[in-house]
């Protein structure tokens, strides 16, 4: 449930990043995106830097807003991994592999690394767009600030339209609730009289 | 505050029942200690923390279990299977009753399930969770173990909603094949405890009242959530006050009581002088809703004890 729309001069549209999260932004004219895991950092010459906690909706939120930005060339991946989850892990995974039919991030050793809420195009984009730098386990901020620098010096904007990622809205389908008031959907209903929720098949 | 058609069945963990139709069972309330960045805890890796610390938090979930009628769970978070041995010693002597056993590290999960039959404390305890992430291995563990109740998490990142919650319970969702329900039965869990997974607020969190509804209707199973996962990772609420914070973690736990929740998952267990008083409101309002309705509340509710 998706569309690409087309727009910005500046490699980015206002308002920049598209999808809210718990990231800083600094310069979005920077060639650099940061994710810092698990490990608070505060971080100066990049275009956004943040945490990420978990390998599927956080994932998401960064491809997002990466792509969004064609000024960003780079995601460095630092800080502590999130045991279990494995986000760092995961992101090097779908730059390298991408996703299968199922949305699943192939090869990752996340616990639950799936993809649902942004296209596969989204993926293909952010695989072309950027490089991923693995410096995972390194906490040091200035470590990571001067590798910014050198990042930032050889970099051109991605040749394209910034890749918005837009929910559209979908058409309501007709739930069928029998000789019910109410409706929970997955053919579960209430009856209002008899205060009764039950389950009814479609149909009759 | 629902009536089901289906039988609502009842599972007895440790002492403490969950389950049944909405206003018979007084709401089951698990928190959580030891969790990642709370003060008391000096080294997760190695499990030190602060006893009198940890004495206090866990006495006081009691006392509003006793005040209130609504039974507790004390949720262990673990990083290490070193700090869950420490931390299980802690349990014994200061709570002896029900816990959960959780970590984001399967291998950790897997061991503290060991751990726990090994030492005879198994019956009291609940494995959480068996969910997508749940492979091969970790289900031979647990089937190996003598841990008999778990935590089914019903989240369907290839179908969100509840249908695909739903659908990954019961048939595999087309990302597993079998369904979960299956599986944790394979597993040797009898005590099934169906959590929907809380999203973010903006991702679908809402989509847990609805399930625990329908998943009620369905299953006949115990349904509660996390629900207090949509209020902490609530961008908007972070610079808010504490007090406001608050008030948004009660009255999230009272709508997902009022949604048809056996139990919760309330979070940090500091936050236990909120939730009980708000989880007692709400089961004394959903016991009178339901009270023309054949539905008797038992001895213990809260109804009984604060009104």
């Amino acid at each position: 449930m998706t569309e690409v729309v087309q727009g910005g001069g500046r490699g980015y549209e206002d308002p920049w990043p598209p999808v809210r999260g718990d990231y800083h932004v600094v310069d979005p004219l920077s060639a650099v995106a940061v994710v810092t895991l698990t490990s608070p950092m505060i971080l100066r010459g990049c275009a956004i830097f943040g945490q990420c906690k978990t390998e599927n909706l956080g994932i998401e939120k960064i491809v997002a807003n990466v792509i969004s930005n064609c000024n960003i060339r780079f995601v460095i991946i630092c800080g502590l991994e999130s045991k279990g989850h494995l986000p760092g892990n995961t992101l090097l995974a779908l730059h390298k592999n991408g996703i299968d039919d199922q949305g699943r991030i192939i090869g990752s050793k996340g616990a639950i690394p799936f993809i649902q809420n942004i296209p596969p195009e989204a993926v293909r984009r952010f695989q072309d767009q950027v490089e991923v730098i693995d410096c995972i386990g390194i906490v040091d901020a200035e470590e990571i600030e001067r590798l910014i620098d050198q990042c930032s010096r050889q970099s051109a904007p991605y040749p394209a339209e910034p890749f918005q990622v837009v929910k559209r809205r979908s058409v309501p389908a007709h739930i069928y609730a029998g000789d019910a008031d109410m409706t929970f959907g997955s053919g579960v209903v209430m009856d209002a009289s008899a205060w009764l929720v039950m389950q009814v098949s479609e149909g009759g | 505050m629902f009536r089901f058609e289906r039988e609502q069945s009842r599972v007895n963990i440790g002492g403490v029942v969950i389950g049944g139709q909405p206003g018979e069972l007084p709401s089951v309330l698990c928190g959580t200690i030891f969790y990642q960045g709370q003060k008391l805890v000096e080294d997760e890796e190695r499990g030190i923390f602060s006893r009198p610390a940890a004495e206090r938090l866990v006495s006081r979930q009691a006392e509003l279990s006793e005040e209130t009628g609504c039974p507790s769970i004390l949720h262990i978070y673990a990083k290490s299977i070193e700090a869950f041995g420490k931390y299980l010693d802690f349990a014994e002597e200061a709570w002896g009753g029900a816990f959960i056993i959780d970590s984001a590290d399967p291998a950790t999960r897997m061991a503290a399930a060991a751990l726990v039959s090994e030492v005879g404390y198994a019956d009291k305890a609940i494995y959480n969770s068996i969910s997508l992430a749940t492979d091969e291995s970790e289900g031979r563990a647990l089937g190996e173990s003598e841990v008999d109740s778990a935590i089914i998490l019903a989240y369907n990142p290839s179908q969100p909603g509840v249908e695909g919650s739903l659908a990954i319970l019961e048939t595999g969702g087309g990302v597993r094949k079998n369904g979960l329900l299956e599986e944790a039965r394979e597993a040797g869990v009898r005590n099934l405890l169906i959590d929907p997974a809380v999203l973010p607020l903006g991702s679908g969190a809402g989509s847990a009242l609805r399930f625990s509804v329908a998943a009620k209707a369905r299953l006949g199973l115990p349904v509660g959530s996390g629900i207090h996962n949509a209020v902490s990772s609530w961008p908007w609420l972070s610079g808010k006050d504490a007090a406001i914070k608050k008030s948004c973690d009660a009255s999230a736990a009272a709508m997902q009581l009022l949604a048809a929740a056996d139990f919760l998952l309330y979070g940090p267990i500091e936050n236990a002088e909120i939730i009980f008083p708000a989880a007692a409101l709400a089961d004394i309002l959903v016991a009178e809703a339901v009270r023309d309705l054949e539905i008797v509340p038992a001895k213990v509710h809260p109804l009984h004890r604060l009104v």
